[in-house]
C-alpha cells in the first residue's frame, strides 16, 4: 500500500480521474435514461459506444487525416475534431435506436417479460462485438493524433494536459444540454411522464414509441461523444473496448442511482476518481477489486444508490 | 473475474477430455500426414502467430517442392488459439483428435501451452515451440514438449544486461500484465537487476488506462522501465507514457518485438529497447528471406524459429517416420541444423547453443543490436 504516492500526487491523480470519471458519465447516461423509462438495462449500450469510437475513427480517415500526419493547428484542428465528434454522436445515436426498434420494440409491444428482452440485449450486444472483430481481424486500431498533446500548467505538482481538460469542460457542457433537454422541451417532459408511469401518459396522448426512440437516441448521442473523447485521449479503439468501459459506466449509474441523471453524473466522476485513487495505493492490478467493493457497500447502506432511483423523483 | 472463471473451467474441461481422445494416439491415419500450427491466428496477437504460420508455410512448400512424391498435406493444418489459455482449452482435444495431424509448430503462447500440453501428452501428439518462452512448461509434457528458443531464464537476464550496458545507472521501474509469460519473464529480470529495481506494478490484460503506474514511475525517479507483456498493451501504455512527459528508457522482452508494436505506438515507440531470444529471417538468411516476400509471406519475429521448427518435423517424416510416436522419438534424439541454430533437445526439451538477440527501435524500424552479452 502506497499512500505516500496518493499523498503526493493527489492533484495529478484527481485530475486524471476525473477525465476517466467524465468519459463514465457520458456512458453511464445512456443506461440512466433508458432504465429511467424502460426499467430495463441495456446491455447493448457498451457497443452503442464501441461503435462512436470507429465512427470518429472512420470520419478521421475522411477528413483527410493521415496517421504519421503531424497534429494540426488552428480552425483546420477544431472543425476536423467536431466532424469526428459529431460522426461518432450520429453513428451511436442511430445504433441505439436500430438496437431499440430491431431488438426491444416488438418484445415490448407483444409484452414480452423483461428476461426476455434482457436476453435479446445481450444478444444483440454479442452480435455487434463478434461483427466487428470479424471487420477489424481482431485487431486494435489506433486514432491519429489530431490536436497535439501539451501541458497547459500546472498545479501542485499536477500536470494538467489540454485534452483532459477538453474532456472534462465538454463532458459537463453536454451534460448540461442533456439535463436542459429533459427539463425544458416537450419530448424531455415526456420522457419524465413515461418514466412516471407509462400507461396514464398514453393515454394522456404521450406517443410512447417516439418518446422512446428519443431516449434512446439521447443516450447513444451521450455514448458517441464519450466514444469520441476516449478515442482523443487514449487514441485506440478494438472490438472489445466497449466491454470494461461499459461495465464501469453501468457501475457508475448504479453508484449513483440508476433512472437518475444526476446520479449517472455524479457516479461517473466517483467511480472514475476512486479508481485512479485505489490504482495508486494498492497497485492497479487491485483497482476492480477496492472499486466494485466500495460498491457492494454503498449498496448495502443504500440500495438505491446515492442519489435515489428514477429520473422523476430526483427531478433532475 | 470472468477471465479466471472460463480459465478453471477450460483446465477441468481440458483434464476431461484429455482422458477421452486418449486412443487418438494409436489410431492409424489413411490420408496425407498434416503438419499444425497453433497460436494466436486472430485477436489482437494475431501478428505474432501469422508470422510463425508463415515459417511454417514456407517450409512445407520449399519441402514439397523438392520431394515431389512425399505423402504430406500441402496445407498446414491451423489451429487458432487466439493465444488466450481459455480459447486454447476446448480446441486441443480437437486437433488431438485428427489422427492425420501428426507434428505440430506451436503453442505459440506459454499460458496456451499450459492448457494445452497435457492434452498433446495423452495423445502422444510432438510439438516444437518456437515461442513459447515460460520456464515451467516442460513439467507439463516433456516427453513430448520440445523449445526451439531459450527460455525466459535467459532472456531475462539479458534484458537486464542491455537496459544496464544502455544505460550505466539505471533505476528500474517493472511492469507486467498479469499473464503467465509476463509474470515468469519479469521474474528473471527482476532476480537479475536485484538492487536497481525500484519499484513495480501490475496493469493486467485489458487495462487501458494507465495513470496510476505512471505515477508510481515518475515518484520512484526510475530512469527506466521495463514492461513484461504484449505488443498490443505495451503500445498504449508507451504511448500514455511518452504523453505525460517522461523520457525514461522504455524497454520489453519478446512479446512486443512487433512491427505492430511500432505502427500501434508510433513516435512513442523509438528508442524503445526489446529483447527475444529469436533471430530475424533477414539477419539468419537474406536470401531465404527475400524468396519468402517473393512467394507472398512477409517474414517477422519467430518466422526463422517456426521456420526451423516445421523443417525438424519434415527431416523426420522424410526419414520414414509416419506416426506421431516414431516422429517424436526422431526430434526428441536427433538433431536438425537450422537456420537460427542447431536444434538439438536435452531430456526436458530444451535447445542450447543459442542467443538472446536486443533490439531498437530507430526511425520507426527495427533495428538489430546482436548478441546481448
Amino acid at each position: 500500500m502506497d499512500f505516500a504516492l496518493l499523498r503526493d500526487a493527489f492533484w495529478g491523480l484527481t485530475f486524471d480521474g476525473l477525465a476517466l470519471g467524465a468519459i463514465y458519465a457520458l456512458i453511464s447516461l445512456g443506461y440512466t435514461l433508458v432504465y429511467g423509462v424502460l426499467r430495463l438495462i441495456n446491455f447493448a449500450h457498451s457497443e452503442v459506444f464501441m461503435i462512436g469510437t470507429f465512427s470518429a475513427l472512420v470520419a478521421s480517415g475522411i477528413m483527410g487525416v493521415k496517421i504519421e500526419d503531424d497534429p494540426r493547428t488552428g480552425w483546420g484542428m477544431v472543425f476536423t475534431l467536431l466532424i469526428c465528434l459529431i460522426a461518432a454522436m450520429l453513428a451511436s445515436g442511430i445504433t441505439a435506436v436500430l438496437v431499440e426498434i430491431i431488438a426491444y420494440r416488438r418484445l415490448r409491444q407483444r409484452g414480452a417479460t423483461k428476461l426476455a428482452t434482457l436476453i435479446s440485449a445481450i444478444g444483440v450486444s454479442i452480435s455487434l462485438v463478434e461483427l466487428f472483430r470479424i471487420i477489424t481481424d481482431s485487431l486494435p486500431r489506433e486514432f491519429p493524433r489530431i490536436m497535439d498533446k501539451t501541458f497547459l500548467f500546472s498545479y501542485a505538482g499536477a500536470d494538467i494536459r489540454n485534452d483532459k481538460v477538453i474532456v472534462i469542460i465538454a463532458a459537463g457542457l453536454m451534460m448540461f444540454a442533456l439535463e436542459r433537454f429533459i427539463t425544458k422541451s416537450r419530448y424531455g417532459k415526456g420522457i419524465r411522464a413515461v418514466s412516471m408511469d407509462e400507461s396514464t401518459s398514453t393515454l394522456m396522448g404521450v406517443n410512447i414509441n417516439k418518446v422512446i426512440t428519443v431516449t434512446f437516441l439521447a443516450g447513444g448521442m451521450m455514448a458517441g461523444a464519450a466514444a469520441f473523447f476516449y478515442i482523443l485521449v487514449y487514441e485506440n479503439t478494438s472490438f472489445k473496448v466497449g466491454f470494461f468501459l461499459g461495465i464501469s459506466a453501468f457501475t457508475a449509474a448504479v453508484l449513483g442511482g440508476i433512472g437518475n441523471l444526476k446520479g449517472a453524473l455524479f457516479g461517473g466522476f466517483v467511480l472514475g476518481i476512486l479508481e485512479t485513487y485505489t490504482s495508486a495505493v494498492f497497485g492497479t492490478a487491485w483497482k476492480a477489486v477496492i472499486s466494485f467493493l466500495i460498491l457492494v457497500l454503498v449498496l448495502l447502506i443504500k440500495p438505491t444508490g446515492l442519489f435515489g432511483e428514477s429520473i422523476q423523483q430526483a427531478r433532475v | 473475474m470472468k477471465k479466471i472463471i472460463s480459465a478453471i473451467a477450460t483446465v477441468a474441461l481440458v483434464v476431461g477430455t484429455a482422458v477421452a481422445v486418449a486412443p487418438a494416439a494409436n489410431a492409424a491415419c489413411s490420408g496425407k500426414l498434416k503438419i499444425a500450427y497453433q497460436g494466436p491466428l486472430t485477436g489482437p496477437e494475431a501478428a505474432l502467430g501469422i508470422n510463425e504460420l508463415n515459417g511454417v508455410k514456407f517450409a512445407l512448400k520449399k519441402f514439397l517442392a523438392a520431394n515431389k512424391g512425399a505423402n504430406v498435406d500441402p496445407t498446414v493444418y491451423e489451429v487458432d488459439d487466439q493465444g488466450d489459455p481459455a480459447v486454447a482449452g476446448p480446441i486441443a482435444p480437437k486437433v488431438a483428435a485428427e489422427e492425420c495431424v501428426v507434428a505440430l509448430v506451436g503453442p505459440a503462447y506459454s499460458g496456451a501451452s499450459k492448457v494445452s500440453l497435457p492434452v498433446y501428452l495423452s495423445a502422444g501428439l510432438s510439438i516444437i515451440t518456437p515461442s513459447a518462452t515460460n520456464p515451467t512448461l516442460p513439467s507439463f509434457g516433456k516427453e513430448i514438449f520440445h523449445r526451439a528458443v531459450l527460455t525466459d531464464d535467459y532472456q531475462g537476464p539479458a534484458a537486464a544486461r542491455l537496459i544496464v550496458s544502455k544505460n550505466k545507472n539505471a533505476k528500474v521501474f517493472l511492469v507486467n500484465d498479469a499473464s503467465d509469460y509476463a509474470v515468469g519473464l519479469q521474474k528473471t529480470v527482476d532476480i537479475t537487476l536485484a538492487g536497481r529495481v525500484v519499484g513495480k506494478d501490475v496493469t493486467p490484460t485489458g487495462t487501458t488506462d494507465f495513470t496510476a503506474t505512471i505515477a508510481k514511475i515518475k515518484k520512484s525517479k526510475a530512469t527506466a522501465v521495463f514492461y513484461s507483456g504484449y505488443f498490443s498493451q505495451a503500445a498504449v501504455f508507451v504511448k500514455q507514457l511518452r504523453d505525460s512527459g517522461s523520457k525514461i528508457t522504455f524497454a520489453s522482452g519478446d512479446g512486443t518485438l512487433d512491427d505492430q508494436f511500432i505502427k500501434l505506438a508510433r513516435k512513442a515507440a523509438e528508442g524503445a529497447l526489446l529483447t527475444a531470444p529469436a533471430i530475424p529471417m533477414e539477419t539468419a538468411s537474406p536470401k531465404l528471406a527475400a524468396e519468402m516476400v517473393k512467394a507472398g509471406w512477409k517474414p517477422g519475429v519467430y518466422t526463422t524459429e517456426s521456420y526451423d521448427a516445421a523443417n525438424f518435423f519434415l527431416d523426420a517424416i522424410k526419414a520414414g517416420n509416419t506416426t506421431r510416436a516414431s516422429i517424436n522419438k526422431y526430434v526428441s534424439t536427433k538433431s536438425h541444423k537450422g537456420l537460427s541454430k542447431t536444434l538439438k533437445f536435452d531430456a526436458e526439451g530444451e535447445v542450447s547453443g543459442a542467443d538472446v538477440n536486443g533490439f531498437i527501435v530507430k526511425n520507426g524500424k527495427l533495428v538489430l543490436l546482436g548478441a546481448i552479452k
